[in-house]
Order: C-alpha cells, then sequence, then structure tokens
C-alpha cells in the first residue's frame, strides 16, 4: 500500500542542489531552455514579443505623427469650452484639490490616532510612496504637460498641487467631529462648482476628458447610494418595497445602455409635459448612467450582504442594536468591503462607458474629440484615426489604472487585522 | 410529556422544571413554550423558571432544541405558542419589549460572532455607546475593566482576527456583559474551540457564575456544570425530559435516554 501510493503519486526526486556560482547563463538555460519543446516556445514567443514591441516602439517614436494630439490638445481636455472661461476650470480644479487634501490630512490623522499608521515619516519617504502609489497619473499628466505649448497648464498643475499640498497640511487640525460638515461641505462644494462651470457657457460647450470625467463622477457619487437602497430594499421583507426593487434592477439590468441613452436623448421629449423645460443632454446623461449603473451596483452590494454569516446580525440584535443600526454600522462595512473590487470594476466600467454617451447624443466629448480632430483641414485624410485613438485610450487607461490601484490600497488598509 | 418532565423519581428539591431554587424570585420564565420550523416541532411545550442568580446547565444530543430554546428567550427565534417573561418583561410582538429583553439579555455565541471590522475595544464599546447612549470615554473605561475581567486587557486594539479561539469568547463575554446584562445565555460557548483553550473561556464563565449572574449554558462541559450549576436539564426531541442537580445527573439520572447520553459524553 505504502510502495503503491509513493509510486502512484510520481513524486519527482529531489532536484541536485544548484552550484552556488549560478549566474545569468544559468538562470537562462534552467528557465527558458531546460528542454527541447522549451526552446522552441522561448524563441517563438521571443520572435512575436519582439515584432510587436518594434512596431509599436517605431509608431511612438518614428512614424506616429502626434502633432494631431499636439495641436487639438485643449480640445482633448476640455472641448469646445470658451478660452476667455477656463480660469474657471482652473479655481474648480484647485477647489476639489484643496477639500481633497484636507480630507486626505483629515483621514490621516485618524489614522494615526487610531494606531494604525506610524505618525511622523520623514516628507521624502512620504513624496516617494506617493509618486509610487500615483505613478500613472504622474506620469500621464507630465506627459500632457510637456506636449502643451502654453504656460497655462504648468500653472493650472502648480496651482493644484500646491492647493493639495495645504489642504493635506491644514487637514490634520480639523476639528476631530468634523467628518459630517466634510462630507456635507464637498456635497455643498460640487453643487457650488458645477453651477460656477456652466453659469456662464451651459453644458453645450462641456466637452474632451472633462465631460468624460464629470459625467463618470457624477455618476458613480449618485448610483452608488441608489444601489446601496436598492439591495437593501431587494431584501426587505416588506413585499412592494421588494417588488419595486426587483422590477427597477431587472429592468435595467435587461436594457443595453446605448439604447437608454438614446431613449433619453431622443424620445424623452414624448414623456415631459411641454410647459416643462426638458432637462440638457448632459443632465439626461448622468441619469441615465446612474439608473443604469445602481442596477448592477445594487446586485454586487447584495452579493456582498448575502456573504456575510448570520451570526453577524444576530450578535448585533442580542446586542440589542436597532435594526438600521445593524445594517449600517455591522452589516453594510464588512459587505462593502467584501465586494470593493466587484464595485470599482463596475466604476471603471462606467468611466469608460461615458463614451457611448458621447456617441449616441453627439456629445464632443473626448472619442468624439478623437474622431472629428482627423476631420480636421490640417489633417484631414492623412489616416491619423490611430494617434488620436490612441491618445484618448491613453487617458481613459491613466483614469482606470489609478481607480484599480487605489481601490487595492483601500482594500489594504481596510483589510487589516481582520480575518 | 409533563410525566416526563415531572418523573416522579427526581430529587424532591428539583421535583421539576418549574420550580426554583435559591431566594424564589423567578428571573425567566417559559411557559408552554413550542416552536416550529415549517413542519418540524423543534419546542413542545417547554416549562421551565430560572431564579435570579441560579445557573442552568442545558444538556442534550444535537437537535434536541437546546439552542432554539435560549435563541427564543431573546427573540433571535420567535416562538409559536406559549409566554416567555424576562425579569417581568413578557416577550411579545412589540419591538420596545424585544428591544428591553434584549438589553437585559446578553448572549454568547458558539462562533464568537465578534464583529471583524471593528477593534476589540470598539466590539465591547460599541453596544453601550449605541444602544445605551453612554459617552465614549466612560465606555472605554467600562470595557477596559471587563477585559481586565476576562483577563486580556492587552488586546484591546487588536483586531478580532488577530486573536485565539479562546480569546475571541472571552472578548464576546465581555462585549456581552458591557451592557450590564440581568441574565445571560450561552449556546455551546466552547464547542468551537481547541481543548486548550476550553478552560480559559470556563474559567472566565465560573467567576462570572461565582459573581452571580444569572446564567442558561448549552453546554456539555459536565465538568462546568458540576462545579457552578444550580441544575441539569436534558433536553431530548424537543423537551426536557430530566432536571437534577449534577450530581443527580452523575449518580442517579432516571430516564434511560438520560443514562444512554450521558453514556456517550462522560
Amino acid at each position: 500500500m505504502q510502495t503503491f501510493l509513493t509510486e502512484d503519486l510520481a513524486v519527482p526526486p529531489p532536484e541536485p542542489p544548484r552550484p552556488p556560482t549560478a549566474g545569468p547563463a544559468d538562470w537562462v538555460r534552467r528557465n527558458l531552455f531546460r528542454s527541447v519543446g522549451d526552446g522552441v516556445v522561448t524563441v517563438v514567443a521571443a520572435i512575436v514579443v519582439g515584432f510587436v514591441v518594434f512596431r509599436f516602439a517605431r509608431f511612438l517614436f518614428s512614424t506616429g505623427r502626434w502633432e494631431i494630439v499636439r495641436t487639438n490638445l485643449k480640445l482633448f481636455m476640455v472641448g469646445r469650452y470658451p478660452a476667455d472661461e477656463l480660469w474657471r476650470i482652473v479655481v474648480a480644479l484647485t477647489a476639489v484639490a484643496f477639500v481633497g487634501g484636507l480630507i486626505a490630512g483629515f483621514v490621516a490623522r485618524r489614522h494615526v490616532v487610531a494606531g494604525t499608521v506610524a505618525p511622523d515619516q520623514p516628507v521624502t519617504r512620504r513624496l516617494v510612496a506617493l509618486v509610487g502609489r500615483l505613478w500613472p497619473l504622474v506620469v500621464g499628466v507630465l506627459l500632457l504637460l510637456f506636449l502643451s505649448s502654453s504656460p497655462g497648464p504648468w500653472l493650472t498643475a502648480a496651482a493644484i498641487v500646491v492647493a493639495a499640498v495645504l489642504g493635506r497640511l491644514a487637514g490634520p487640525y480639523l476639528p476631530r467631529r468634523s467628518a459630517v460638515v466634510l462630507v456635507l461641505g464637498s456635497i455643498v462644494l460640487a453643487a457650488a462648482l458645477v453651477w460656477f462651470l456652466t453659469r456662464p457657457v451651459g453644458w453645450d460647450r462641456w466637452g474632451g476628458i472633462m465631460l468624460n470625467l464629470f459625467l463618470a463622477t457624477a455618476g458613480i457619487t449618485l448610483c452608488f447610494p441608489l444601489g446601496v437602497l436598492l439591495a437593501l430594499g431587494r431584501r426587505s421583507k416588506l413585499p412592494l418595497i421588494r417588488a419595486v426593487c426587483i422590477a427597477y434592477i431587472e429592468l435595467f439590468r435587461g436594457v443595453p445602455l446605448f439604447v437608454l441613452l438614446l431613449l433619453s436623448a431622443i424620445a424623452l421629449g414624448f414623456f415631459i409635459p411641454t410647459w416643462l423645460e426638458p432637462p440638457g443632454l448632459v443632465v439626461r446623461a448622468i441619469v441615465v448612467f446612474t439608473l443604469f449603473t445602481a442596477a448592477y451596483v445594487a446586485e454586487i452590494v447584495r452579493g456582498g450582504l448575502q456573504s456575510l454569516p448570520k451570526g453577524q446580525t444576530e450578535a448585533a440584535q442580542a446586542l440589542g442594536l436597532s435594526p438600521v443600526k445593524t445594517t449600517f454600522l455591522i452589516v453594510m462595512p464588512q459587505a462593502l468591503r467584501n465586494v470593493i473590487p466587484a464595485l470599482v470594476g463596475q466604476f471603471i466600467s462606467l468611466f469608460k462607458d461615458t463614451t457611448l454617451a458621447g456617441a449616441a447624443m453627439g456629445f464632443l466629448d473626448a472619442l468624439q474629440v478623437a474622431n472629428a480632430a482627423t476631420a480636421q483641414d490640417a489633417f484631414r485624410g492623412q489616416r491619423l484615426l490611430a494617434e488620436s485613438l490612441g491618445f484618448v485610450m491613453l487617458l481613459f487607461w491613466i483614469g482606470c489604472i489609478t481607480m484599480s490601484r487605489e481601490s487595492q490600497r483601500l482594500e489594504r488598509t481596510l483589510g487589516v487585522g481582520t480575518r | 410529556m409533563t410525566d416526563t418532565t415531572t418523573g416522579s423519581t427526581t430529587t424532591a428539591a428539583y421535583a421539576d422544571a418549574t420550580q426554583v431554587a435559591g431566594s424564589g424570585e423567578v428571573m425567566i420564565e417559559l411557559d408552554g413554550v413550542v416552536k416550529r420550523f415549517g413542519s418540524f416541532t423543534a419546542l413542545h411545550e417547554i416549562d421551565l423558571k430560572v431564579a435570579k442568580q441560579e445557573v442552568v446547565v442545558v444538556i442534550g444530543p444535537s437537535g434536541s432544541g437546546k439552542s432554539t430554546m435560549i435563541r427564543c428567550i431573546n427573540r433571535l427565534e420567535e416562538h409559536d405558542a406559549g409566554r416567555i417573561v424576562v425579569d417581568g418583561v413578557e416577550l411579545t410582538r412589540d419591538v420596545r419589549n424585544i428591544q428591553e429583553i434584549r438589553r437585559e439579555t446578553g448572549m454568547v455565541f458558539q462562533q464568537f460572532n465578534l464583529f471583524p471590522h471593528l477593534s476589540v475595544l470598539d466590539n465591547v464599546t460599541l453596544a453601550p455607546r449605541q444602544v445605551r447612549r453612554m459617552p465614549k470615554r466612560d465606555a472605554e473605561a467600562l470595557a477596559m475593566e471587563l477585559l481586565e475581567q476576562v483577563r486580556i486587557p492587552e488586546q484591546a486594539k487588536k483586531y478580532p482576527g488577530q486573536l485565539s479561539g479562546g480569546q475571541q469568547q472571552r472578548v464576546a463575554i465581555a462585549r456581552a456583559l458591557a451592557m450590564k446584562p440581568k441574565v445571560m445565555l450561552f449556546d455551546e460557548p466552547t464547542s468551537a474551540l481547541d481543548p486548550e483553550m476550553i478552560n480559559e473561556v470556563l474559567d472566565t464563565m465560573i467567576d462570572l457564575a461565582n459573581g452571580g449572574m444569572t446564567m442558561i449554558v448549552v453546554t456539555h462541559e459536565m465538568g462546568f456544570a458540576e462545579k457552578v450549576a444550580g441544575r441539569v436539564v436534558f433536553m431530548a426531541d424537543g423537551q426536557i425530559v430530566e432536571v437534577g442537580t449534577p450530581k443527580h445527573f452523575f449518580t442517579d439520572p432516571q430516564e434511560d435516554r438520560t443514562k444512554l447520553f450521558l453514556s456517550q459524553i462522560l
């Protein structure tokens, strides 16, 4: 029995101890050319990879004609936002950076107080850590700055960095109970900034990646609470609420986003009484993204709720916590933490889907700019779509990779000490 | 059924489960409690009275309704018939009654059920702060006192996932005590523990019993029963089969089912 088992498992004989002076040649032999088959795979793969890298590098540095991006940089960034009013965008970004820094500083201080983060790290190390954390964003911004042909973007970037640093420095000195004020303040600020940015120009001149970012940010912030409520509603004991939530979720998950966007752009007029001014296209797009993504968020959150052992609710109930407190203090924090990857995946998806809004509603978003630029007099008929689309891809990739990396970091932070 | 409960040969002082020991003041009263899961009847008209400061140990094979019985007492399960009264408050559909009884009743679970996203300290302070509206400072002082009592004050800043099973269960006891309950319910508190950790939890429970806490403990630790239990209740098939002192169960069990069960666990 014993021998049979050993033979059956076919345990490979232990490898002879490696010579202590194994150099790179030895590594190559062991890992790339151990057998004839290995060697063939290695050579073929090397040829394919080499070809792709060569063609890509040649496109990037030699054959690619990046003037189309350089010339249209403003269009790619902010669409047809009037040049005289660009300062409004600078002010808005600076304000957002300051509040972002403020919140980061406030949160950091709470981590220090809670003992989960070591205080008093040297500034240089913190900077290195921050750049390592946000390198795709940093590289992307630097690339944009070097592509730009005016000092404006440099000054904007400088203002943003200064505002963020000031906020980060001031954050730790906020009173300890400022969390609610910060959240409410951020909401008020967001509304004020939207008003500030649209007042002189309206929605129609918004465009470029700014529009994509705005649609995504608005969609994400609005769909998240709605999705959480829908998830709770779907588990409600009240049949009516449950039925409404299920109907909503299944309806919105059952229709294509593009169709919803088209519908809201074209057919909304039929449903709104004539005396009521129909909302602008951007607002309609935000509403569609919110309603659509909320259905998906609801299902993701429901999955998280179901993943929790029943004992958690029972323990909270046994302590006398009310159902509302049980949900929001015990169940929801754990459920949301469990579904961060899926949730962020959904948000990334929403960000990329904002290009559909451009196609369906005729905004000049980043993708439409890429298209339109190739039709300009200077570039018409020169087959530059690869360059302009490639640039749009890069912009989206920077946004998505940053979201993805930040979500992984959040997962790690929240995972401290838990199972 | 009543015949088995009031078996004529059990020790006179504990002739049936509805009699109480000591001062005679009743803390918990179950009167004809019935619980059904679908067509399965988990509890058949359970009658039980527990006196103030009494410790009752409930034993019985799995599926006999022990856990269901104590889970009915704080309404984790809703009983279908009969009366449950805790410290003079009857458990009804009224949410206020349920909340009041839950505030006065601490529960310790087999799987600990600590909140993994909160530190040990926050686990203990959560209920006093949220339910009793105790200021943070007071709640933390109380929590440290209780953690001291269960002998793990040094783990206060850690998270449940960083503790051993025995430590987690002691935190769970401290968490339940933080509500200053009048009754503690233990649902197989040592069954999920490694053998070497059982005693640290039992010692904590013995301290608690000696301190005068009213306790109902579902457990098979007969050593524990011998040390602190006023009465042992043997349940089978959703009924109370036999009631008596621990000594009675060790020396003179009457019913065949009891004898069979004891021969299996002892």
